[in-house]
């Protein structure tokens, strides 16, 4: 009796299997034959995890664009693509920060890296903040560069400090202690965040120093840190008081979240503005009408945050965006590649900048605008095999 | 004979040099590549890398104590408070349980299983879970009521030092446990016989005879428990806070060697990645250095006694 369940069990079990092998089979049998002319190659990219949710998508929806040709990338961080990119072990690197001076110099000598922005995103204020009448803070509390500064400084310590509270008539913030919560590993996101803070505070700027994927964090009553931004997330939702910079993705693709809310921030115009698609985008439009390097200048300076900075004309603009880059030589014959796997990788970062950028709406990236579009579009122009342009 | 020289016996004995030789050589070609690699480091920063407390990689400031002092403490409070429940658990199911195999063969089955679970999923449920429990109902309570001890002063936020200590203790109960009772189960009961002949109570013949007779193996379980708890990283990472502090006040946050290698060195270069390789460096040592300490222990005890696992 017993050995009959077992044998009617392991039936299910096999067809079960069966059936989900060829279900599979058949789901995935129908990749169209290309028309391409492009030859069978293989794409290797490293760089920033910011992208990475995003570069998942391309991956898909450009192989069944492109069967013959495969495109992996590394998620590494920021900094291992650009030494990886510097040291000419990838087909392209990734880095949410643009090059530094001292990683331009660390080029090959007589190369040229070539800086083409991909993706976009814009990191806001996440709180969680139990207000004096019992209810949890929503999204929408007011800030100012100058005040998140001062928090991250730790020089407002609680949350009804007056210069909180100025901003924000009528809502009973409680006398809780506000605990600081960042990245504890580098990350494009703090870049951004620091970036909008050294330009809103003079004490910022001089106690901290420059924009950096790892700040000095300033020593606050109470901080912590944490890795990823899944990590700064679970620590703000689970702090009564805290708040913290965390990439709007994050926020987007977790509406569930119940104790995770975020603010507004003011721009140049004096707008208080909640993060959303529409005014990310503006923001991006408005800071490349500001002026792009060519793609094979050195991009160290570039700053979307700086760039809107002081664009009072940009009325509806969320302030705190920043734009994400792929990196490729101009000259694509180096350690012996093949023409093949240039032409697969021009292909490829050109297709995400045109194709691809309606892919990431899903996930809470914002599209390139246009002018930041053509700008890349002529970037990849440049690009050549022993001189002779590629696409 | 030429035969003599291609005899089993022979070809399993330079086998099993070759083995025994490749894994010193491993560990000396591991110790070359980290001092190379943090050479730069080395030469910079000398000595006083080991006693500086600041860590700006942005001015090149780094000094390693924050981390070595993080990773001593959580490690410490893990092992005060897993290796007695680890204990209790070994003797529990292989003394205990004696009369009820069944029972004892599954208990014996999930402390298996529980060592095997992968360190990050303790650090997920560390972080989400975890983390607001202890806060809500021991650091608070404690904090409130005997907040006047240095070591609980601090206002508790969850992310600390005391629960990375906790989250390791549970990550190396399981495997103190299944270690020692694999050992206890070996202790020949010839040796409980003999006690209970003279009319010795169950607590005295496990205190007096099994006890003594396993120590060198529970011992060797211990080593295995804090050696896992010194190299953890992910799970500690999640839960400690991550910043660099030196305090007595386990409610405060603070950083370890290893999380600081996970954290950091994705985005290092120059002379930064050299220092974090020099971090690497201290880790190994400091794995080095108590097991060293252990085994010197671990002789004195045995010192004398006759019978060994």
């Amino acid at each position: 009796m017993k050995n009959t369940y077992i044998i009617i069990a392991a039936i299910v079990v096999i067809v079960i299997i069966i059936g989900g092998v060829f279900a599979y089979i058949y789901a995935s049998a129908p990749a169209k034959k290309s028309t391409s002319t492009l030859a069978a190659a293989t794409v290797n990219g490293a760089g920033g995890t910011l992208v990475y949710p995003l570069m998942t998508v391309w991956q898909g929806a450009y192989g069944s664009a492109e069967p013959q040709i495969t495109v992996n990338y590394n998620p590494v961080g920021s900094g291992t693509g650009i030494t990886d990119f510097t040291k000419q072990l990838e087909d392209f690197g990734e880095s949410d920060a643009p090059m530094t001076a001292a990683q331009y110099a660390a080029l090959p000598s007589g190369t040229t890296a070539l800086t083409i922005p991909i993706s976009a995103s814009a990191v806001v204020p996440a709180y969680n903040i139990k207000l004096a009448n019992g209810t949890v803070a929503q999204n929408g509390l007011k800030f100012t560069g100058a005040v998140l500064a001062d928090i991250f400084l730790g020089t407002i310590t609680k949350w009804n400090d007056p210069k909180i509270t100025a901003l924000n008539p009528g809502i009973p913030l409680p006398d809780t202690l506000i605990t600081t919560v960042h990245r504890s590993d580098g990350s494009g996101t703090m870049f951004a965040f620091t970036n909008f803070l050294y330009d809103s505070s003079s004490t910022w700027a001089s106690q901290v120093g420059k924009p950096s994927t790892s700040p000095a964090w300033p020593s606050a009553p109470a901080q912590i840190a944490a890795p990823k931004n899944a990590g700064v997330a679970a620590a703000i939702s689970e702090t009564n008081g805290a708040i913290g910079p965390l990439e709007i993705a994050y926020i987007l693709e977790n509406t569930g979240q119940t104790s995770l809310y975020y603010g507004t921030v003011q721009n140049a115009a004096g707008n208080y503005i909640l993060a959303s698609v529409t005014n990310i985008a503006a923001a991006l439009q408005a800071g490349a009408a500001a002026g792009l390097p060519a793609g094979n200048a050195a991009w160290t300076s570039v700053s979307i945050v700086n760039n809107i900075f002081n664009d009072t004309a940009a009325t509806s603009v969320y302030p705190i965006v920043t734009l994400t880059y792929a990196l490729v030589y101009q000259n694509q014959n180096y350690n012996s590649r093949s023409y093949a796997e240039s032409a697969a990788t021009v292909n490829f970062l050109s297709w995400i900048v045109n194709s691809g950028q309606s892919l990431g709406k899903g996930l809470g990236y914002v599209p390139l605008p246009a002018n930041i579009v053509s700008v890349d579009d002529a970037t990849l122009k440049l690009i050549t095999y022993n001189g002779t342009p590629i696409s | 004979m030429q035969f003599k020289l291609l005899r089993g016996d022979t070809i399993l004995k330079i086998l099993l040099a070759a083995a025994a030789l490749f894994i010193i050589g491993l560990l000396v070609a591991l110790a070359v590549e980290l001092y190379l690699g943090a050479s730069a480091s080395i030469y910079k920063f000398g000595p006083a890398f080991l006693i500086g407390s600041k860590w700006i990689p942005s001015q090149n400031i780094l000094g390693a104590l924050p981390f070595i002092y993080g990773t001593l403490l959580t490690s410490a409070i893990a092992i005060i408070i897993g290796l007695p429940i680890s204990l209790g658990v070994a003797i529990f199911i292989s003394e205990k349980l004696k009369s009820h195999q069944t029972f004892g063969y599954l208990l014996g089955t999930i402390v298996d299983l529980l060592a095997a679970v992968p360190s990050v999923i303790y650090g997920l449920w560390g972080i989400l879970i975890l983390a607001p429990l202890l806060r809500d109902y021991v650091e608070k309570p404690l904090h409130n009521s005997l907040g006047f001890i240095p070591l609980f002063s601090g206002t508790p936020y969850g992310f600390n030092f005391f629960t990375a200590g906790i989250i390791l203790a549970i990550m190396i109960i399981p495997t103190i446990s299944a270690v020692s009772i694999d050992v206890l189960n070996a202790v020949p009961n010839s040796q409980r016989e003999a006690m209970y002949s003279l009319g010795a109570t169950e607590w005295e013949v496990t205190q007096k005879s099994v006890l003594p007779y396993a120590r060198s193996g529970i011992f060797g379980a211990f080593i295995l428990g804090l050696g896992r708890a010194v190299g953890e990283t992910m799970a500690v990472t999640m839960v400690i806070g991550n910043i660099p502090t030196i305090t007595a006040n386990l409610f405060s946050p603070g950083y370890t060697l290893s999380s600081l290698i996970a954290n950091e060195f994705g985005e290092s270069s120059g002379l930064y990645e050299s220092a974090i390789i020099e971090i690497g460096l201290i880790l190994f040592l400091v794995a080095l250095l108590i097991n060293v300490f252990a085994r010197l222990l671990l002789w004195r005890m045995t010192r004398g006694t006759q019978v060994k696992v």
